[in-house]
């Protein structure tokens, strides 16, 4: 997370402040097109088990009661337009696009959306739509601080992001750790900053999917600014890449 | 001193995974007493390990992951209360109605630009009749000029039904339209009401000239006056939105339109099955020779009525005491 990255700050009442990451146009693009795809599958299927039980499906139509034929419709229209805010409302502002992409809808102060808010910012999607394809709406995000679009300033809405976080790494047993004779003199001697353990943590985590001579160059620099080692210790630990890492890993979650 | 991270970690997690499986149990509804109590002990606890965690551990993992497991709980605990079905029953009964009086003006002023529009383009077509190629649909001036209406032919080919479908998304999306784009500072409301007034009152005096007064009149009257209403009010309701724009008083203009587009989309909200109602009658009882024209009017005339009696009568005498509960 990026200082320049928008968020939004909420106070809350037990006076310890929320940092919200506001989820960018990107995001909310892909939202969008997996619920545009949804609802155009839906619409397949429907259409193709219909037909599968019913052989000359517009004869049937045709056919049709005036009353059921303009229900149908209607029915139709009003799925089009009230998806969104039936989802938003019932899964406490995630569509399945937004739960897929990890974004949800909440009010500027941090709370859920309501009925009136969800319904506000979906029926301003016909201005946001204007004059194709949402222009409207992404100019209008690319120059807001928060990324909102005409319906999110009209109902006090915006979408943040909702990331997975791993906390195993920070406790996962470092199995490797004890077979690495520079360990024991290594956690007796320095004691770690807060920013250099996630710095070793997060090296570990990407570490077995790095090209091999980045991994080992990487991981003899963390050694030589982290260890404290003697010269034969270092030569030891930096023998082999599993013994490097587990070596870096018993340093980070000392005790 | 702070304790190093792992540390903290593997001492407070126990707590934090408790708390995501309570949350997880409030979404899914039904929690117990004992239950409610020890996610509130969990959520300050958590946001006290936040704190700490802003202080000791910035721009961690942990950091972040304290943050948001915190706006979850306070998302889960600070809720404003939930609509249920028997809000719709009480918005109907109470809310719509009572919000329509509290925002009479902005409905009369969007029905004073409506009757602009319809004076403007009946004025045009009757003082100038070429004015009509300009202001009505080439389509529909071909069976004008026929002596047809074109309703009629639709009707022959296709049953009643097709039309009805078609109307009622059609004006569907002229209301949300008209709502809608009352954020742009109010004109795209006020062109959408004078635009389709202007149709409307081309389309009527052309009529009127060619002798076809009484066909329109015959198509016209069961819908017409609860449906203009309606346009009316999704008008009313965009111009709120613009006026929220351009003069959001004592509050900055984010807030002020977030306030008042709540009240905006309880009109518009509490339009749509009336709209819907009256889409019905216009694909069934307006086209066609099934009912005499004087019936259409009556039945128009009637549902007008009805429509602004409970419009500016329902829950009246409820609407004073709970608003001056609250």
């Amino acid at each position: 997370m990026s200082a320049s990255s928008p968020s939004l700050e909420v106070a809350t009442p037990e006076r310890v402040a929320l940092t919200l990451p506001v989820a960018g146009i990107g995001f909310r693009c892909m939202a969008w097109l997996i619920d545009a795809l949804i609802l155009f599958f839906f619409w397949v299927t429907a259409y193709f088990v219909f037909s599968l039980l019913v052989s000359d499906v517009l004869g049937l139509f045709q056919g049709l009661s005036g009353l059921a034929q303009t229900l149908l419709v209607l029915g139709a229209f009003a799925t089009q337009w009230m998806y969104s805010t039936l989802v938003e409302v019932f899964f406490n502002g995630q569509s399945p696009g937004k739960r897929l992409v990890g974004i949800r809808v909440v009010r500027v102060d941090g709370s859920p959306v309501g009925l009136y808010e969800s319904a506000v910012r979906n029926l301003l999607r016909a201005v946001d739509f204007l004059p194709m394809l949402y222009t409207t709406g992404c100019l209008s995000m690319l120059f807001t601080e928060q990324h909102r679009r005409l319906g999110d300033l009209v109902a006090g809405t915006l979408l943040v992001r909702e990331e997975r976080f791993d906390l195993d790494k920070y406790t996962a047993p470092a199995a490797q750790a004890s077979l690495v004779p520079g360990s024991r003199v290594a956690t007796a001697s320095v004691s770690l900053g807060a920013r250099d353990v996630e710095l070793i943590l997060a090296f570990l985590e990407r570490a077995p999917w790095l090209e091999p001579e980045a991994r080992r160059r990487l991981g003899a620099r963390m050694v030589e600014r982290f260890g404290g080692l003697t010269e034969e210790e270092r030569t030891a630990v930096l023998a082999s890449a599993p013994s490097t890492e587990g070596f870096l890993r018993a340093l980070a979650q000392v005790r | 001193m702070a304790a190093p991270l792992p540390t903290f970690v593997g001492r407070r997690r126990p707590d934090w995974e408790s708390l995501q499986g309570l949350l997880a149990r409030q979404r899914e509804g039904g929690m117990g007493l004992a239950e409610l109590r020890r996610l509130d002990t969990l959520y300050r606890r958590a946001a006290a390990d936040l704190a700490h965690a802003q202080t000791f551990y910035p721009g961690t993992d942990v950091h972040r992951f304290l943050n948001q497991l915190c706006a979850q709980a306070y998302a889960a605990i600070y809720q404003p209360p939930r609509e249920r079905w028997s809000a719709v029953r009480d918005f109907f009964r109470r809310e719509f109605p009572a919000t329509l009086r509290a925002e009479g003006r902005f409905v009369a002023v969007s029905a004073a630009f409506f009757l602009l529009g319809l004076l403007l383009g009946a004025l045009v077509v009757l003082l100038e009749p070429r004015g009509a190629e300009l202001l009505v649909p080439q389509g529909v001036r071909d069976y004008v000029a026929q002596g047809r209406m074109w309703t009629d032919d639709i009707l022959s080919v296709a049953p009643p039904n097709a039309v009805s479908s078609g109307i009622a998304t059609n004006n569907l999306t002229v209301i949300i339209f008209t709502f809608a784009s009352g954020i742009l500072l109010g004109l795209g409301t006020v062109f959408t009401l004078v635009n389709n007034g202007v149709q409307i009152g081309a389309i009527t005096a052309l009529c009127a000239r060619e002798g076809m007064g009484l066909k329109l009149l015959d198509f016209i009257s069961a819908h017409g006056p609860v449906e203009l209403s309606i346009i009316t009010i999704a008008g009313g309701a965009g111009l709120i939105l613009g006026q929220a724009l351009i003069d959001p008083g004592e509050l900055p203009r984010a807030q002020a339109l977030a306030l008042r587009a709540k009240a905006a989309v309880k009109l518009v909200l509490g339009c749509a099955p009336f709209l819907a109602a009256i889409a019905v009658v216009e694909g069934f009882i307006s086209p066609g020779s099934l009912f005499p024209t004087w019936l259409k009017a009556l039945l128009g005339l009637t549902l007008g009525a009805l429509f602004w009696a409970y419009l500016l009568r329902a829950g009246r005498d409820t609407a004073a005491s709970s608003t001056r509960l609250r």
